[in-house]
C-alpha cells in the first residue's frame, strides 16, 4: 500500500517537473501563457506524498518496504526513526527530491506574483533538474521497492514492481549506529539539504538567463538573493554537522577534512564568492562573466559532493560501478558541466562587461582579492579531495591526502581572507583617497596588536593564536570604526543623538551591515579554531573503579561501571566524578552504546561544558569489572566556534530579511557608498 | 603635535608591538606532543580517513602505543614513519610529500593562485571590449574558441576517468548483481571490492563465506580469517551459514594455531545453533581426541556422528576408521 502510495508520488513528481520543463520553456519563448501552477503543483505534492509515505512505512515498522526493512528497526526509537528517512541513499534522494519541490514552489511564487520570462526559464531549469532526480528515484535508487524474499533480519531481494508477492522479514536491523546516537541526525541533514539544493535556484536563474540571452542585473539580483538563502542554511548545516561530530565522533574533533565535510565545504567556499563578486556587479556592473562562473560552479559542486559521498567511490574506486547511482550522477555532472559552459559561451558576446576598474585599492579591488582568496581555498579542497581518487583510477598508485595536506594550504589562505576582510569593508568604491585607509585603520591596528600582545602574554605564546586574535580584532575593530564614523557624521548633520544615529546607519543598509555581523561570526570560528586547534591536551589513562587521575587541573574520579539495557540499545559506560581544587564540577558519563547485533560499539563521549573550555571524556576499553582506558581531552573556547557559526548563519538570514524590507521601500544606500 | 609626528609615532609603537609579539611566538617553549604530531601524518588502516590519533579502533591504538614505544626509545620521526608504513598494509602518509606523484597536488594550487592573479592583472589591463556592430560572427567565435576547449575538455576527462574507473572494476556489480550471478567466474580481488564496498547490505555475508571458502581450500587461513569471523558475527546470516564459519573458525584455531581450548568453544558454538552438525560434532571430536586427549568423549562424538542417517558413504568411511583406531586408543591421526 505504501509502496503503491509513494511509487505513485515519484511519478507524479516526475510528470509534473516535465510539465514543467515544457510549459516553462513556452513561457519563456512567450509563444503562450500557460498554466505553470499546475506543474509546480504537481511536483510538489507528489515530493510530499513520496516523503509521506516514507515516513509512515517507517513510523508504522512497515517491512514489507525493502528500505524500511533494511535500514530500520522495530525498536528505533523516535526521532531515529524520522531520520532514518535520509539515513541511507535511497531515502536521502527523497529527502532532495522534496527540497527541490519546495524551492521550485518558491521561484513559482515569486513567478506567480510578477511572471516574466526570466522566471518562467527559472522553472525551466528546476523542473529539469527535477526530472533528474526523480528519474533516479524511479529508475535506479527507488526507496519503494518492496521485499520479495525475507531473511530473518532484513531483506534479501527486492522488487521494483509495487504488487509483486510481499515477503517482509520481522524485523530489520536499524540504521547505522553511528547515526542513531545523536539527535542531531534529525535536524543536520535536512538544514544541510536547504543549503545544497538551494544552490539549484541562483543556477535555474542563471541558466534561465544565458537561455534568453538577457544579461543585465536581473538574473543577479534573483541568483544573489536566492544564494544568500542557501548559503545561510548550508553555513548553518556545516555547523551543526561540526557540532554533531564533536558530541559523536569522540576525539574531541569537528572537523578533519573528510570528504563528505569537503563535499558541503567547496560549494560554500563558492557560494560565499559570489555573495561577494554579486555586490560588484550590482554597483559597479563588473564581473558578470565571472558571476555566470561562480553560480554555475556553485551548483556543479553540489552535484560534485554528492557523486563523491553517495557513489562509494570515495570508499573504495572500485565501488563506483556498484551501483548505476555512480555513473548516472557523473553523467549528470558532465551535462551539467558541458551544456553550461557551451551556453555560457555561446552567449559570450553578451555576458561581458565593459566598465574598467579605475584602482585596485577600492572596494572592487579588495573584492577581487577575496574572490581568488576564495576560489584557490575551493579549488585546493577540489584537488585534495579528489587527486587520490584520480591518481587511483589512472596509475593504481594510492596515496593519502589528509588533515596535513589540507592544514598547510588552508591556515595561511584563511589568515589571508582575515586580512582582506578587514579593509574590505573600510574601502571606497572605485578609487580611494590618499590617506583614508590609514586614518581608519590605525587605531584598530593598535588595538588589535595590543589585543594579540595581551593575548601572547596571559593566555599562551603560540603564534597561531595571537595572530587569529590579532587579525580578528582588526576585522571587528575597523568594522565598528566604520559604523561609529558613520553614526557621527549624522549626529554632526543633525541633533540626533548617538544610539539612535548608529541604528539609523545599521537600518539603513541592513544587507551590508548584516554581511558584517556574518564577518564577525567567521571572526568567531577562526579564534575557536585557533584555540581548539592549538591549545587543547589530550592524555589516555588507566584506572581502576575507584581510582583517581589528575588532568589540567581537573580530578576524575573513576566511580563504577555501569551497563543498562534500552529496547533499542545496549549502553555500557563508566560513571566518573570530576572536581576542580576539591569543588565538585559534575559527574560524566562516557559510553559505549551497542545496537541491535553490532558487536564493536559505538564511543560515546561525555562532555563536561565549562566557560574557558570543555573537558571532553571517551571511553575507550570497555569495564568489566577491572581497569577501564580513558581519553581525557580539553578543548579551549570551543563554545566561541559554535558561537561564531551561528552569527554567521544568523547575518545571512538577517541579510535576507533587509533584502525582502528593501523591495518594498526605496533603498537607502547611502551609507554603503563610504 | 604636527599630525605628521603622530603618525610616525604611532608607526613606530606598531613597529614595537609587532616585533614584540614576534619574539614572545618565536621564544614561546615548544611543547610539541611527538606521538600525537606522528599520529597525524599516518593514515589509520581500517578506517575511512581517520589518522591513527584521532581513531578510537583497536589497530589505531596498537599502532599509537608502537609509535609511543619508538619516541621513548629515541628513534627519529622518520624511522618511526617507516616502520609503520612498512609494517601496517593500508597504512599511507596523510602528508603527501612534494614530489613523487603527489608533486602536482602541491603545484596545482600554487599554479591556481599565480595564475589567478595573472588573470586579474591581464583583466585590469585588457578590460573586455563593448559590444560594437563590428563583425559580430568573429568576435563571437574568438570568445567561444577557448570556452569550448575548456568545457570539451572536461567533458573528455570526466567521461575518460569514468571509463577508467569501470574498467578497473572489472566485471563486478552490486551485491544484487552478483547473487544471481554464478561466482565461479569472479576474482577473489572483485569480490573483496564489492564486499568492503557492500559492508552493511544483507545478501553480502553469502559471498563473504564463498569468498572465505576458496581463501580457506587454498590453505590462506589468514585470509578466510575476517571473513569467516564477520559471518559468524552477523545477525543477517542463516542459521547453516552461520555454522559453517564457526565451524571453520574451530578447525582454523585448531588446525593453525593449536587452539584446542578455542577450537571446542567454537563447535560447540555451532552446536548450540545446530545440535546436529555432523562436522562439528566430527571435527570436535577430532580436537578432543588429538588436542586434549579425551578419547572418550571424542568417541561418543564420533558415534553421534554415525547416527546420522544422510551421512555421505566417504564420510561415513573416514568417521568409522577414527572410531576404530580411537577405541585401539592409538593416537590420533
Amino acid at each position: 500500500m505504501l509502496a503503491f502510495l509513494g511509487s505513485a508520488g515519484m511519478v507524479v513528481a516526475l510528470v509534473g517537473a516535465l510539465l514543467l520543463v515544457i510549459r516553462g520553456i513556452s513561457a519563456a519563448r512567450n509563444e503562450t501563457q500557460p498554466n505553470l501552477g499546475g506543474a509546480a503543483q504537481l511536483l510538489l505534492a507528489g515530493a510530499v506524498v513520496a516523503m509521506g509515505a516514507m515516513m509512515l512505512a517507517l513510523l508504522t515498522d512497515d517491512f514489507s518496504l525493502v528500505y524500511t526493512a533494511n535500514n530500520h528497526a522495530e525498536a528505533t526509537p523516535f526521532p531515529f526513526d524520522v531520520a532514518t528517512a535520509w539515513a541511507a541513499l535511497e531515502g536521502s534522494i527523497v529527502l532532495w527530491g522534496l527540497v527541490l519541490a519546495g524551492y521550485t514552489w518558491f521561484v513559482f511564487r515569486r513567478y506567480r506574483a510578477n511572471p516574466d520570462r526570466l522566471g518562467a526559464a527559472a522553472l525551466a531549469v528546476m523542473g529539469g533538474v527535477a526530472v533528474f532526480f526523480f528519474g533516479l528515484m524511479i529508475t535506479v535508487a527507488n526507496p519503494f521497492e518492496v521485499c520479495v524474499q525475507a531473511l530473518e533480519v532484513g531483506c534479501a531481494q527486492s522488487s521494483p514492481w509495487v504488487f509483486a508477492n510481499v515477503d517482509a522479514p520481522a524485523n530489520g536491523p536499524g540504521p547505522n549506529p553511528l547515526l542513531q546516537n545523536h539527535f542531531m541526525m534529525a535536524i543536520h541533514p535536512p538544514v544541510l539539504y536547504l543549503g545544497y539544493v538551494g544552490m539549484t535556484v541562483p543556477f535555474a536563474y542563471a541558466i534561465g538567463a544565458l537561455g534568453l540571452g538577457v544579461a543585465g542585473p536581473e538574473w543577479l539580483r534573483r541568483s544573489h538573493r536566492a544564494t544568500l538563502v542557501a548559503w545561510s542554511f548550508l553555513t548553518l548545516g556545516i555547523l551543526l554537522g561540526g557540532w554533531w561530530a564533536y558530541e559523536v565522533l569522540s576525539w574531541g574533533g569537528y572537523w578533519a577534512w573528510d570528504p563528505v565535510e569537503n563535499a558541503s565545504l567547496m560549494p560554500w567556499l563558492v557560494a560565499t564568492a559570489f555573495l561577494h563578486s554579486g555586490i560588484v556587479q550590482q554597483r559597479r556592473g563588473m564581473l558578470q562573466a565571472w558571476n555566470f562562473v561562480l553560480v554555475i560552479s556553485a551548483f556543479s559542486l553540489t552535484i560534485l559532493g554528492t557523486f563523491l559521498t553517495r557513489s562509494g567511490t570515495i570508499n573504495s574506486v572500485h565501488s563506483f560501478t556498484q551501483s548505476a547511482i555512480g555513473p548516472a550522477l557523473l553523467g549528470f555532472l558532465v551535462l551539467t558541466l558541458v551544456g553550461s559552459f557551451t551556453l555560457f559561451s555561446t552567449r559570450a558576446d553578451i555576458v561581458a562587461t565593459s566598465p574598467r576598474i579605475e584602482s585596485m585599492v577600492s572596494r572592487e579591488g579588495t573584492f577581487l582579492a577575496n574572490n581568488l582568496l576564495l576560489s584557490v581555498y575551493a579549488f585546493v579542497v577540489l584537488v585534495g579531495t579528489t587527486y587520490p581518487l584520480t591518481l587511483e583510477a589512472f596509475t593504481g598508485t594510492q596515496v593519502g591526502v589528509g588533515e596535513p595536506f589540507f592544514n598547510r594550504l588552508a591556515v595561511p589562505l584563511s589568515f589571508l581572507l582575515l586580512l582582506v576582510m578587514g579593509f574590505g569593508p573600510i574601502t571606497p568604491w572605485r578609487s580611494t583617497p590618499p590617506g583614508l585607509l590609514w586614518r581608519r585603520t590605525r587605531t584598530p591596528a593598535l588595538v588589535a596588536l595590543a589585543a594579540g600582545l595581551l593575548t601572547a602574554l596571559v593566555v599562551t605564546r603560540n603564534g597561531w593564536v595571537a595572530l587569529a586574535v590579532t587579525l580578528g580584532v582588526f576585522v571587528i575593530g575597523t568594522m565598528t570604526g566604520l559604523f561609529v564614523e558613520q553614526a557621527r557624521a549624522r549626529t554632526d548633520k543633525t541633533s540626533e543623538t548617538l544610539p539612535s544615529a548608529l541604528k539609523k546607519v545599521a537600518m539603513g543598509d541592513g544587507a551590508f551591515w548584516a554581511g558584517q555581523l556574518s564577518h564577525v561570526g567567521v571572526v568567531l570560528v577562526a579564534i575557536g579554531i585557533a584555540f581548539a586547534a592549538n591549545l587543547g591536551s589530550h592524555a589516555e589513562v588507566d584506572l581502576s573503579p575507584g581510582e583517581s587521575a589528575d588532568f589540567q587541573g581537573y580530578t576524575l574520579t573513576f566511580e563504577s561501571p555501569f551497563r543498562q539495557v534500552h529496547p533499542s540499545k545496549t549502553v555500557v559506560g563508566a560513571r566518573m566524578t570530576v572536581t576542580r581544587d576539591g569543588t565538585f564540577m559534575g559527574v560524566v558519563e562516557p559510553s559505549a552504546n551497542f545496537f541491535g547485533a553490532d558487536e564493536t560499539g559505538v564511543s560515546t563521549p561525555d562532555v563536561l561544558h565549562r566557560p574557558g573550555g570543555d573537558l571532553y571524556i571517551t571511553l575507550l576499553g570497555i569495564p568489566e569489572g577491572g581497569a577501564a582506558t580513558f581519553q581525557f581531552d580539553t578543548s579551549p573556547m570551543i563554545w566561541v566556534l559554535w558561537l561564531g557559526g551561528l552569527t554567521a548563519a544568523t547575518g545571512g538570514f538577517l541579510a535576507m530579511a533587509a533584502r525582502r524590507r528593501e523591495r518594498s521601500h526605496i533603498p537607502d544606500r547611502q551609507t554603503a557608498d563610504v | 603635535m604636527s599630525e605628521r609626528a603622530r603618525n610616525i609615532i604611532t608607526i613606530v609603537v606598531m613597529a614595537a608591538m609587532v616585533v614584540t609579539l614576534i619574539v614572545l611566538v618565536a621564544t614561546s617553549p615548544s611543547d610539541i606532543n611527538r606521538v600525537q604530531a606522528i599520529g597525524e601524518q599516518i593514515k589509520c588502516p581500517v578506517c575511512q580517513g581517520e589518522s591513527i590519533a584521532n581513531s578510537p579502533s583497536s589497530m589505531a591504538r596498537d599502532m599509537m602505543s608502537l609509535v609511543a614505544e619508538r619516541v621513548s626509545a629515541g628513534d627519529s620521526d622518520t624511522e618511526i614513519i617507516e616502520e609503520l608504513l612498512s609494517s601496517y598494509s593500508g597504512a599511507v602518509l596523510l602528508d603527501p610529500p612534494v614530489g613523487g606523484p603527489t608533486l602536482a597536488l602541491w603545484l596545482a594550487p600554487v599554479a591556481a593562485l599565480i595564475g589567478g592573479a595573472g588573470v586579474i592583472l591581464w583583466w585590469r589591463r585588457h578590460p573586455p571590449e563593448p559590444n560594437t556592430d563590428a563583425p559580430k560572427e568573429s568576435a563571437r567565435a574568438r570568445r567561444l574558441a577557448p570556452l569550448l576547449v575548456l568545457g570539451g575538455s572536461l567533458a573528455v576527462i570526466v567521461v575518460v576517468a569514468g571509463f577508467f574507473l569501470q574498467d578497473r572494476a572489472g566485471p563486478a556489480s552490486g551485491v544484487a548483481n552478483l547473487a544471481g550471478q554464478d561466482l565461479e567466474d569472479v576474482s577473489n580481488e572483485t569480490m573483496e571490492a564489492v564486499i568492503t564496498a557492500n559492508a552493511d547490505h544483507p545478501q553480502v555475508d553469502g559471498m563473504r563465506l564463498a569468498l572465505a571458502e576458496r581463501y580457506y581450500e587454498a590453505g590462506d587461513y589468514s585470509a578466510a580469517f575476517p571473513h569467516y569471523l564477520a559471518v559468524a558475527q552477523s545477525t543477517k546470516v542463516t542459521g547453516s551459514q552461520a555454522v559453517s564459519a564457526l565451524v571453520r573458525l574451530g578447525w582454523m584455531a585448531w588446525d593453525g594455531n593449536d587452539e584446542a581450548e578455542t577450537a571446542i568453544g567454537l563447535f560447540d558454538q555451532a552446536l548450540a545453533i545446530d545440535s546436529s552438525s555432523s562436522t562439528a560434532l566430527y571435527l570436535k571430536g577430532q580436537v578432543l581426541w588429538c588436542g586434549t586427549g579425551d578419547l572418550e568423549a571424542a568417541i561418543d562424538l564420533f558415534e553421534d556422528v554415525l547416527a546420522d542417517p544422510e551421512l555421505s558413504p566417504d564420510a561415513r568411511a573416514r568417521v568409522e576408521s577414527d572410531l576404530a583406531a580411537a577405541r585401539d586408543g592409538s593416537a590420533c591421526t
